[in-house]
C-alpha cells in the first residue's frame, strides 16, 4: 500500500482531492465542507510529522515525482529546514481551519464551498512550494497560493476588499514574474532547474552579471512576497480587509513561506559564500532589515485600528527574519528559522483574538476592545500571551528568537540591527500595554446601551466568551507559545542546528 | 546579421516588459494595469522561447515517428529545445488565470465604487 | 527561423503593446491586445515553438480578448480623464521600469550566443528528453512527453491554477439575481442585435469546433496540441455560441452546477490517475506502473496511456473553467442572458 516512503507526495496529494471533495461535496450539501476540511488537514499534518521524524533521524529525503530521476523529473526534497516550516505549516493550517467555522458561516455564508475549497488550496500551494526542490514547480505553487489568496482576499463583505485585493493583485504578479525572470536567467546559464543540479554547476558562473542579476531579481521578487519595506505597500490593507478566516491562514504564513524561499535559495542553490560574499557584502540588506523594523514598528504605533496594526507588526517581524538571514552567522541564521516558527504561531495568536473581536464586537478598531478582559477573559488571557510573546518577554517563545538575533547582532558588529531590535521590543511594549489598558481598564463598549454612559468600572459585565471552535485554537496556539518557550533549546539543537548551512 | 539579431531579441523582450511594468505603476485606469500585467507576462515569455530557439532546428515533434517501424538515430542539433516551451505553456496558462482573477475583482470593484480609475476609487475610500 | 519575419514582428509589437495601453477606448484596447497575442503566436511559431504558439492563439488572442470585452461591456467604455496629476506615479513607474531595464540588459550581455546549438540549456538536459521520449514513453511530440509525463506534476497544479481561478471568479462576482446594483452609463451597442446568418454559421461551426478539439486532445501526441489547448477549443465552441445568442443559450444545455462538476471531474482524473499509480506501489504520477492493470501493455505504453488519460482530463477541466469564467464575466455573476 502507501509506505512512508510515499508522505512526501501524501501531505501535498490529500489536500489537492479534497478540494475537489469539498466542491463537490458542497454541491450536495454545504455542511459536508468543514469536516472534510479538517479531515484532510489532519492528514497533512501527520503525514508533515512523520516525514520530519523520519529526516531527523536518517538526514534528508528526496522523493521523485513521475519516478523521474532528477534534473529530468521534479523532485520533492525535505531536509531539517523545510520540515520543520512543513510542521508548522500544517499545523498552522489545521488550526486556522478548526478556527474558521463561525466567522466563515457569519461572514460568507451562501460561499462556503467556494471558500472552503480555495483556502485548502491555499494552504496546498504554501506545502507545495516548502517541499519542492525544482525552481519552476515552486512557481506553479507560488502562483496557485497568490491565485487563491487574491480571492480569497477579495471575497469579504466588507467594501474595502475588493480594491485591497487588486492592489494584492497587480504588486504581487510583479512579485512571482520577477521570480519566473531570474529563474530564465539562472537556466540560461545552467540549462537545468532542479536545485541541487543547480548547486553543482553555478560555482563556476558565479562572476558572470546573469547569475548576479537572476540573484536580484530574484530576491526582489522574493521581497515584494514576504513584504520587505518598502515593497510592502500591498499587505495592510489586504490582511485588514480581509474576511476573518483568511487573514487567520494567510497572516501567519504566505510571509514566512518567502522567507523560507529566500533563505533555501541563499543556502541551498546559490551558496553561502556566494550569497554573503560574491555577491556584495551582506551589510546593505540588514541595513534595509533595519529600516523595515523601524519602520513598521513606527507605523503601528500610528494606527487606530486594531487589525491594522497587526499588519504593521508583521512587516517589522519580516524585518527580523531578513535581517536574521543577512546577519552571516550561526545565531543570526538560527534567529532567523526560530522566528519563523515563533512568528507564524504569534501572528497567528493574534488574529485569532482579531478575529474574536470581529465576531463579537462587529468591527476591529481600538474602541471595539473595550472592557474584553472582563467579557472574555479566556480570549484576553490567550492574547497576553501572544503579546508578551511579541515583546519578547520569557518564557514565551519570542524572546527566544530575539535573543539568538541579538546574539548573532553583536557578533557581527551590526550595532545599528541591535539597536532596532531593542526598539521594536519596546514599541511593541507601548502597543500592547496600550491596548491591554484599553481591554483591562476601560468600561465595556456602547453596544450595551448603558445609561447616559455612566458605566463604571465595577459595572457587572456578563461573561460572554467566544464560540468554543474559535476559543479552543487560541488557547491552543498560546499553549504552544510557551511550550516552544520552554523547549527552544532542544528545538535548537535537534532541528534548527541542522537547518543552518554547514560552515557557520 | 545574425548577430545584431541575437541583441535585438533580448533589447525587445526588456522594452517589452518595461512597457509593462510602467503600465501596471504609472496608469490610473484599472484595466490598463491589467493589460500592463499581460503584457509583462508574455514578455518573460518571449524570453524564454528566446533562450529555446535553434538556428536550422524543426519543431520538436520526432520526424518520422508517426507510423509503426524503426525511428533512426534522433540528432538533439535537429530540433527546437523543448523545456522552455512546456514551461512557458504552464506560464500562459497561468497569466490567463491571473486575468481571469483580475477581471472578476474590476468588476466587483465597479459594481461597488461605481468607477475603475484609481484615483476616484482611493478618494472614496478616504 | 526566418529572421525577417523575426525581426518584421518584433518591431510592430513594441507599437501595439503601446497602443493597447495607450488608447482611451477599452474596447480599441481589448482588441489591439488581442492583436497583440496575435502576433505574439506568430513569431512563437516562428521560432520552433508551435505549442506554445497554438496555446497563445487560443487562449490569448482569444479567450484573452472575449473576456476583455466581456468586462468592459459590464463598466465603463471609455478611459476617463484624470482630474489630478499622477507625477508621482508616472515618476514611480519610470524608475521602476528603467532600473529593472538596466540590470535586464546588463544580464543579458552575458547570454550565450543566441539560436547556437552549443548554449547550456541544449547541451544540458533537454538532449535527453529529445533523444529518449519515444525509448521511455513512445509519444513523438517532445512537449507533450515533458509536459505530461516527465514535469506531469507541475501540469497537474497547473491544471489546478485554472480549477481555482474558476472557483476565484464564481466565488468573487456570483450572486442571486434581485439585488440592484448601481449602474454606470454603458454604451448600448447597436450592432449586437441578433442577426441569423450569424447564429446559423455558428450553430454550424460548433460541433466542428468540437470534433477538432476532440482531435486536438487525441492527436496531441503526434502533433502539436494537447489538452489545454484542446480543452480551450472546446470551451471556445460554447462562447461563440453565447456570444452569437445568449448566455441563456448556452446555460441550458449547460448549467451552472454541470461546469463546476466537470471541472471538478477533469482535475479528479488527472490526480486520481497518479494516485492509482501511488496506490499500485510506485511514486505518484508514475504511468509505467499502472500496466500491471492496463491488459497488455508495456510500461512504456502504459505511459503513453497515461498521457493521454491526463490529457483528457486536462482538456475536461479546461472547458468548464473557461465556460465558468466566461458566463461569470459576461453575465456579471447572475447568470441571466449575458452579453
Amino acid at each position: 500500500m502507501i509506505g512512508p516512503e510515499q508522505y512526501p507526495a501524501v501531505m501535498i496529494v490529500v489536500p489537492l482531492l479534497a478540494a475537489f471533495a469539498i466542491n463537490l461535496a458542497g454541491l450536495i450539501d454545504r455542511r459536508f465542507c468543514y469536516p472534510l476540511l479538517l479531515l484532510a488537514l489532519g492528514v497533512a499534518a501527520a503525514a508533515a510529522l512523520a516525514v520530519l521524524g523520519q529526516v531527523m533521524r536518517d538526514g534528508p529525503i528526496s522523493y521523485r515525482l513521475g519516478g523521474w530521476p532528477p534534473p529530468m523529473g521534479i523532485e520533492y526534497v525535505v531536509d531539517h529546514l523545510n520540515g520543520l516550516v512543513l510542521v508548522v505549516t500544517c499545523v498552522v493550517a489545521f488550526l486556522a481551519a478548526v478556527y474558521s467555522k463561525r466567522s466563515v458561516e457569519r461572514e460568507l455564508p451562501d460561499k462556503i464551498p467556494y471558500f472552503y475549497t480555495l483556502f485548502i488550496l491555499a494552504v496546498t500551494g504554501l506545502l507545495g512550494m516548502t517541499i519542492t526542490g525544482d525552481a519552476f514547480n515552486l512557481y506553479v505553487l507560488m502562483e496557485i497560493t497568490a491565485l487563491t489568496n487574491y480571492a480569497l482576499i477579495a471575497a469579504g463583505r466588507a467594501d474595502r476588499a475588493p480594491m485591497a485585493s487588486f492592489t494584492y493583485i497587480i504588486i504581487g504578479t510583479i512579485g512571482a514574474s520577477f521570480y519566473l525572470l531570474g529563474v530564465g536567467h539562472l537556466y540560461i546559464m545552467t540549462g537545468s532547474l532542479n536545485m541541487a543540479d543547480l548547486r553543482t554547476i553555478l560555482p563556476e558562473l558565479y562572476t558572470t552579471h546573469a547569475v548576479i542579476a537572476s540573484f536580484i531579481i530574484l530576491l526582489l521578487g522574493l521581497w515584494i512576497k514576504m513584504a520587505f519595506f518598502p515593497l510592502h505597500g500591498w499587505l495592510p490593507n489586504a490582511y485588514t480587509h480581509a474576511p476573518t478566516a483568511t487573514g487567520c491562514l494567510i497572516a501567519p504564513l504566505v510571509t514566512k513561506v518567502s522567507v523560507y524561499i529566500m533563505a533555501r535559495l541563499m543556502f541551498s542553490v546559490y551558496s553561502p559564500e556566494f550569497s554573503y560574499r560574491v555577491f556584495g557584502p551582506a551589510e546593505p540588506v540588514v541595513w534595509m532589515a533595519v529600516a523595515a523594523i523601524v519602520a513598521g514598528s513606527l507605523m503601528a504605533l500610528a494606527q487606530k485600528d486594531f487589525k491594522k496594526m497587526l499588519t504593521y507588526l508583521i512587516v517589522a517581524e519580516v524585518g527580523y527574519m531578513v535581517g536574521g538571514l543577512w546577519l552571516a552567522n550561526r545565531y543570526g541564521i538560527t534567529g532567523a528559522v526560530l522566528h519563523i516558527v515563533n512568528d507564524a504561531l504569534m501572528t497567528l495568536c493574534l488574529f485569532f483574538t482579531a478575529g474574536i473581536v470581529v465576531y463579537k464586537m462587529k468591527g476591529h478598531a481600538f474602541t471595539d476592545l473595550r472592557g474584553l478582559f472582563r467579557k472574555m477573559p479566556l480570549t484576553m488571557a490567550a492574547f497576553t500571551v501572544g503579546a508578551l510573546s511579541m515583546i519578547g518577554v520569557p518564557p514565551t517563545a519570542g524572546f527566544f528568537s530575539k535573543w539568538y538575533l541579538l546574539l548573532g547582532a553583536i557578533e557581527a558588529g551590526q550595532w545599528g540591527f541591535m539597536a532596532a531590535l531593542l526598539f521594536s521590543s519596546l514599541i511593541n511594549a507601548v502597543l500592547f500595554f496600550k491596548v491591554i489598558e484599553i481591554a483591562y481598564f476601560e468600561p465595556c463598549g456602547v453596544q450595551h446601551g448603558h445609561d447616559g454612559g455612566q458605566a463604571a468600572a465595577h459595572d457587572v459585565i456578563a461573561v460572554d466568551e467566544a464560540p468554543f471552535s474559535m476559543l479552543a485554537p487560541l488557547v491552543l496556539v498560546s499553549a504552544a507559545l510557551l511550550a516552544i518557550g520552554i523547549y527552544s533549546g532542544s528545538l535548537v539543537t535537534n532541528i534548527i542546528q541542522y537547518a543552518v548551512p554547514a560552515g557557520f | 546579421m545574425e548577430d545584431i539579431l541575437a541583441r535585438y531579441n533580448y533589447w525587445i523582450y526588456v522594452l517589452l516588459m518595461m512597457i509593462g511594468l510602467y503600465a501596471m505603476i504609472a496608469k490610473n485606469n484599472l484595466y490598463k494595469k491589467v493589460i500592463g500585467m499581460s503584457i509583462f507576462q508574455t514578455a518573460i515569455i518571449v524570453f524564454y522561447v528566446s533562450i529555446a530557439a535553434k538556428e536550422g532546428a524543426t519543431i520538436p515533434i520526432i520526424q518520422g515517428a508517426h507510423g509503426a517501424g524503426l525511428v533512426p538515430a534522433i540528432d538533439p542539433a535537429v530540433y527546437v529545445n523543448p523545456l522552455p516551451h512546456v514551461l512557458m505553456l504552464t506560464a500562459i496558462v497561468v497569466g490567463v488565470s491571473t486575468l481571469g482573477v483580475a477581471l472578476a475583482v474590476i468588476l466587483r470593484i465597479y459594481r461597488q465604487y461605481g468607477t475603475v480609475e484609481e484615483d476616484r476609487i482611493l478618494e472614496k475610500l478616504r | 527561423m526566418i529572421w525577417q519575419i523575426d525581426l518584421i514582428v518584433l518591431a510592430l509589437l513594441v507599437p501595439c503593446a503601446m497602443a493597447a495601453i495607450a488608447l482611451k477606448d477599452m474596447m480599441s484596447a481589448a482588441i489591439t491586445f488581442g492583436a497583440y497575442s496575435f502576433l505574439m503566436c506568430l513569431l512563437w511559431t516562428e521560432m520552433g515553438a508551435v505549442d506554445v504558439a497554438f496555446t497563445e492563439a487560443a487562449v490569448g488572442a482569444g479567450i484573452s480578448t472575449v473576456l476583455f470585452i466581456a468586462a468592459v461591456h459590464h463598466s465603463r467604455r471609455r478611459v476617463a480623464k484624470r482630474r489630478v496629476g499622477r507625477i508621482v506615479f508616472k515618476l514611480l513607474g519610470l524608475s521602476a521600469a528603467g532600473a529593472i531595464g538596466i540590470i535586464l540588459l546588463w544580464a543579458a550581455s552575458d547570454f550565450p550566443e543566441w539560436a547556437s546549438p552549443d548554449i547550456p540549456p541544449s547541451r544540458h538536459l533537454s538532449p535527453y528528453y529529445i533523444t529518449k521520449t519515444l525509448e521511455d514513453t513512445a509519444v513523438p511530440n517532445i512537449v507533450t512527453s515533458v509536459l505530461a509525463d516527465y514535469r506531469g506534476f507541475d501540469t497537474m497544479f497547473e491544471t489546478s491554477v485554472i480549477f481555482a481561478a474558476g472557483m476565484a471568479v464564481a466565488m468573487v462576482l456570483r450572486r442571486r439575481r434581485g439585488r440592484e446594483e448601481r449602474t454606470g452609463r454603458r454604451v448600448e451597442n447597436g450592432f449586437a442585435r441578433e442577426s441569423p446568418i450569424i447564429q446559423t454559421i455558428c450553430r454550424l461551426l460548433a460541433p466542428f469546433m468540437q470534433l477538432f478539439a476532440l482531435y486536438v486532445v487525441a492527436h496531441g501526441h503526434h502533433s502539436p496540441g494537447g489538452g489545454f489547448q484542446g480543452g480551450v477549443i472546446l470551451g471556445a465552441s460554447f462562447i461563440l455560441l453565447a456570444l452569437a445568442y445568449d448566455l441563456d443559450f448556452v446555460l441550458k444545455r449547460l448549467n451552472e452546477k454541470w461546469t463546476l462538476i466537470l471541472a471538478n471531474v477533469g482535475v479528479l482524473i488527472y490526480a486520481s490517475i497518479g494516485a492509482l499509480a501511488l496506490l499500485l506501489g510506485g511514486n505518484f504520477l508514475d504511468y509505467s506502473v499502472l500496466s500491471r492493470i492496463l491488459p497488455a501493455t508495456t510500461p512504456v505504453m502504459a505511459r503513453s496511456h497515461g498521457m493521454l488519460g491526463v490529457e483528457i482530463g486536462v482538456a475536461i477541466t479546461v472547458m468548464a473553467i473557461m465556460v465558468l469564467i466566461y458566463a461569470n464575466i459576461a453575465s456579471n455573476g447572475k447568470y441571466d442572458k449575458g452579453l
